[in-house]
């Protein structure tokens, strides 16, 4: 090795405690991964989680030096050879010991005083691109970035479910475009995007809609759309009682309610019941709370003879195969993203509830008749996840069709990306059910302490780590990756710029 | 003024010879309704005849009417349908077009990567007219997406936009999976819409559109056809009263025959007792003169499917003086032998089902076989092995052609060589 490499030497220390100290001048930085070159080719990465100072010179001498330093008494006063008396200590863990048999967690020391350098690029060969990429960032050591680009096979990520925990501001919708972008460059899976912010299409700015396979790959539901966008406008004919399941709070009286108008007028029921049509054994003030229900969660409303949607987005006469299709396209490896600005909380998780439970059922189908090897594996995002994974909500509504796919889904191959501020309100056997983690920068101690205590890795020492990642940085803990991995997101809109346009060329024939 | 809006006539559908005359009487009830209404112009939006190349009797007829159009002074604007287009050349809307008897009204280029469409302006009332044909599966929405929009949108006068195009947004349930475009891929502020494809009438009224019409087929392009009009489908076309908006919109009803329609429930009972229920209830039915669709589905408990006496049951309502007899038995299976279920609007449906169905009962080692690559795969070969002989073509030319095609598309060329 040659001595430029050098950034320090182990000194001391223990299993995920180690302790080395930095060369003078190589500046070691928290996150920084580090190697120690082991006999035979073999290699161990550490990955630094503290800096501190140490200092051959006592305190007290130290104090004093710097007192007559400050009060004038000797501006030129300087330690003799003061590289060797002071420096930075390091605390790392090792995270990744590898061999010609690839990476294995690490249950050995380095040796002894050995010496430690930074990560180089080939040091990572391990990390090959699995079959069903999905892109994550270039492997971030500290604050400086590697070329190697980081990916996770979507099909184990997907299934396996997704928390994208940070703060606002911390990049998340940026990972979320950058990872979607991936996926549309193969059409492997089938993405459902609930988009709250209207952000991921980019009706007016780069976005998915500039992704050279968009016509083929991308479909986007909006209450007003630009050309070549469908109409976010659903049939209440397509909506069934499950789909209230979980996010509406019905008393057990109106459960029963619902089941009888369900039983009797099937697709009809919810026309109905905004027609306030009196049936046997559903009293006439349980009518009248479903209808106040129904208006609150649908904007549906009956006046002058007529069923009036407010929101434009349900409807009694358009919107028949909206769900169907939007299945269908999932199925086909599309990413259908729905614009949900302009409506209510209630009416967007209420569309995700139904397409979610339509694509489950559908998926269950498969399995039972044996055919789900033939399914994609579909993906669905959800912003501020707590909104239907909070343990409060689930404790006030029961279960729904999201925390059923955190939690079944798997077997199914319909997988969770749930995107949330909040991970300290979402039940621990939610969080472990969800396999990745893409940590951004949380600069709240709470919420670091649940990602930390739900991630596939050992991140206990981390907790500063994570409170420093700055905005685009992200540590990514997985059961698919062999250590918590360091990544740089690159800004969409440079990402996006690396994928060749398409070339193909229309011939109009009248 | 106004304009009568026909669409999916679909002449030469039936080789039936009763069918083929219930389609041109149909033809013929709406030419004459137009002549006799002395509207201006008619639209025919697509799929005016079942195919490209279509049965020439069926065209003699259909032609005979049109030229009574002509002579009474009615222009008849037309665009393509997915039935009417032919891949392999002109196909029977060019030859008419050429002859004056109708007018496409689909012109325009690529330019800088923009469809810029043209205009025609109806001579006798100034309407402007403009549409885009359809394609075999949907390919016309690769126009929508670079359709010049804006210059359609600028143009004054009264505008019909005739497309033949499924919407997304309007498309009914059982058609979730045929291919459609989004309302927002047509252009804005026309005065009217006149659509096709889809065959069941509908009225739709959106902010910034005139109305959106599809008359739905006048007598039947497709067996489920028959069901929805023996379940109570109007069949017929729209006469359209406008000056410079929209003042009316009638639908004028087009029926050729009474239908009667029976659904028959096979599910645990064994063909002994189907057959004895069905005969029954079929000799209850009154169908004289009628015509008679039967759809018997389900599962059978016992016996076989072929135990069933389609052939008798077919005998006796003819006995009883129906015109003709439909029997539907896609969705019947039997316990005993696993039949291919199969049902659906259409015939590419049909075989889009049948291919998913079976193409994981082949064992294969090659993904580009396997699953939906397998399905695609499987679609472009049927597409090669449909193909007509083109005129002149000898066999055996035709044979080489097909077969050359075939190797193309399963990417063999070089194995072959």
């Amino acid at each position: 090795m040659e001595e430029l490499e050098i950034a320090g030497q182990i000194i001391g220390g223990k299993v995920a405690n180690i302790l080395l100290r930095e060369k003078s001048g190589k500046k070691i930085e928290l996150g920084d991964l580090l190697v120690v070159d082991e006999p035979d080719g073999a290699y161990l990465i550490l990955q630094v989680y503290d800096l501190e100072y140490g200092s051959q010179i006592p305190q007290t001498v130290r104090e004093l030096a710097a007192g007559l330093k400050l009060e004038g008494y000797g501006p030129s006063l300087d330690f003799l050879e003061p590289h060797l008396r002071n420096y930075v200590m390091a605390k790392v863990k090792a995270v990744a010991f590898v061999s010609k048999g690839g990476a294995k967690i690490p249950k050995v020391l380095p040796s002894f005083f050995s010496n430690v350098r930074f990560i180089e690029e080939k040091d990572l060969s391990f990390l090959t691109k699995p079959p069903n990429p999905v892109y994550l960032g270039k492997i971030r050591s500290g604050s400086k970035i590697l070329d190697f680009d980081v990916f996770l096979d979507g099909e184990e990520m997907l299934t396996h479910h997704v928390l994208v925990p940070a703060t606002t501001g911390r990049g998340k919708s940026n990972l979320v475009k950058v990872m979607l972008w991936s996926i549309a460059d193969h059409k492997k899976f089938g993405m459902l995007v609930l988009d709250p912010h209207d952000e991921y299409y980019g009706r007016s700015v780069m976005g998915l809609k500039n992704h050279p396979n968009a016509k083929d790959t991308i479909r986007y539901y909006t209450v007003n759309p630009p050309p070549g966008a469908s109409t976010l406008v659903i049939n209440l004919r397509s909506m069934k009682p499950e789909h209230f399941e979980g996010l509406v709070d019905f008393s057990s009286t109106q459960q029963q309610a619902i089941r009888l108008y369900h039983r009797q007028f099937k697709y009809d029921w919810i026309e109905n019941i905004i027609k306030g049509t009196e049936i046997e054994g559903v009293k006439s003030t349980t009518l009248t709370v479903l209808q106040r229900i129904v208006r609150v969660n649908l904007a549906v409303y009956f006046e002058e003879g007529q069923i009036v949607c407010k929101n434009r987005v349900f409807s009694d006469s358009a919107g028949e195969a909206t769900i169907s299709t939007i299945i269908d396209d999932m199925e086909d490896g599309k990413i259908v993203i729905v614009d949900t600005s302009k409506i209510s909380d209630e009416a967007e998780l209420l569309i995700g509830s139904a397409v979610a439970n339509e694509i489950f059922t559908r998926h269950q189908d498969a399995k039972a008749e044996g055919k789900l090897d033939e399914k994609r594996t579909v993906g669905i995002i959800i912003e501020e996840a707590p909104r239907v994974l909070s343990a409060e909500r689930l404790a006030k509504s029961g279960n729904n069709i999201y925390s059923k796919v955190a939690r079944e889904g798997r077997k199914f191959k319909v997988g969770l990306v749930a995107i949330t501020q909040l991970t300290s309100v979402i039940p621990r056997d939610v969080l472990t059910n969800i396999n990745t983690k893409i940590i951004l920068g949380n600069e709240m101690a709470t919420e670091r302490h649940a990602i930390i205590e739900s991630a596939a890795q050992d991140l206990s020492a981390d907790d500063r780590t994570i409170a420093s990642l700055d905005k685009g940085e992200a540590i990514v803990s997985s059961i698919f990756t062999r250590f918590a991995v360091p990544v740089q997101i690159p800004l969409f809109e440079e990402y996006a710029k690396t994928t060749k346009p398409s070339d193909k060329k229309i011939v109009f024939t009248g | 003024m106004k304009f009568a809006h026909i669409a999916d006539t679909h002449i030469g559908a039936h080789r039936e010879p009763v069918l083929a005359q219930l389609e041109a009487e149909a033809f013929g009830i709406a030419i004459d309704r137009c002549i006799q209404e002395k509207v201006d112009f008619i639209i025919i939006s697509g799929d005016l005849f079942q195919s490209g190349i279509p049965d020439l009797a069926a065209v003699d007829d259909a032609v005979k009417k049109m030229h009574a159009v002509r002579e009474a002074g009615i222009p008849i604007y037309v665009i393509y349908g997915s039935h009417d287009y032919n891949p392999n050349g002109k196909s029977i809307i060019d030859i008419l077009d050429s002859t004056g008897l109708i007018k496409k009204v689909v012109k325009g280029e690529i330019v800088d990567g923009k469809l810029e469409l043209e205009f025609f302006t109806d001579s006798k009332t100034g309407a402007k007219l403009v549409g885009i044909s359809a394609r075999k599966a949907g390919l016309e929405s690769r126009y929508y997406e670079i359709l010049d929009r804006e210059a359609l949108e600028k143009e004054q006068g009264f505008k019909i936009f005739v497309f033949h195009s499924g919407l997304d947004e309007f498309k009914p349930k059982h058609l979730a999976q045929m291919e459609s475009i989004p309302v927002s891929c047509l252009p804005r502020d026309f005065q009217y819409y006149a659509g096709g494809h889809i065959h069941e009438k509908s009225e739709h009224a959106l902010p910034h559109y005139g109305p959106i019409v599809f008359p739905g087929t006048l007598f039947a392009g497709s067996p489920r056809d028959f069901e929805a009009s023996a379940k109570g489908t109007q069949r017929g076309f729209y006469i359209v009263q406008f000056n410079k908006k929209i003042e009316k919109t009638e639908f004028v009803p087009v029926k050729v025959c009474e239908c009667v329609y029976h659904e028959y429930d096979v599910s645990n009972k064994n063909s002994v007792q189907a057959q004895y229920e069905l005969q029954k209830s079929l000799k209850e039915l009154d169908v004289k003169g009628r015509f008679a669709l039967v759809k018997v589905f389900g599962e059978l408990a016992g016996g076989k499917t072929s135990d069933l006496k389609f052939a008798e049951l077919k005998k006796m309502l003819s006995e009883k003086g129906a015109i003709h007899i439909d029997i539907n038995r896609f969705g019947l299976v039997s316990k005993e032998y696993a039949n291919m279920k199969v049902a659906g609007e259409g015939i590419g449906e049909i075989e889009d089902r049948l291919f998913k169905e079976n193409i994981g009962t082949v064992k294969l080692s090659n993904a580009d076989l396997k699953g939906d690559n397998g399905i695609k795969l499987a679609h472009e070969l049927l597409k090669v092995v449909r193909q007509e002989a083109k005129t002149g073509e000898t066999k055996k030319d035709y044979n080489i052609r097909v077969a050359e095609y075939a190797v193309k598309t399963l990417k063999l060329t070089e194995t072959m060589e």
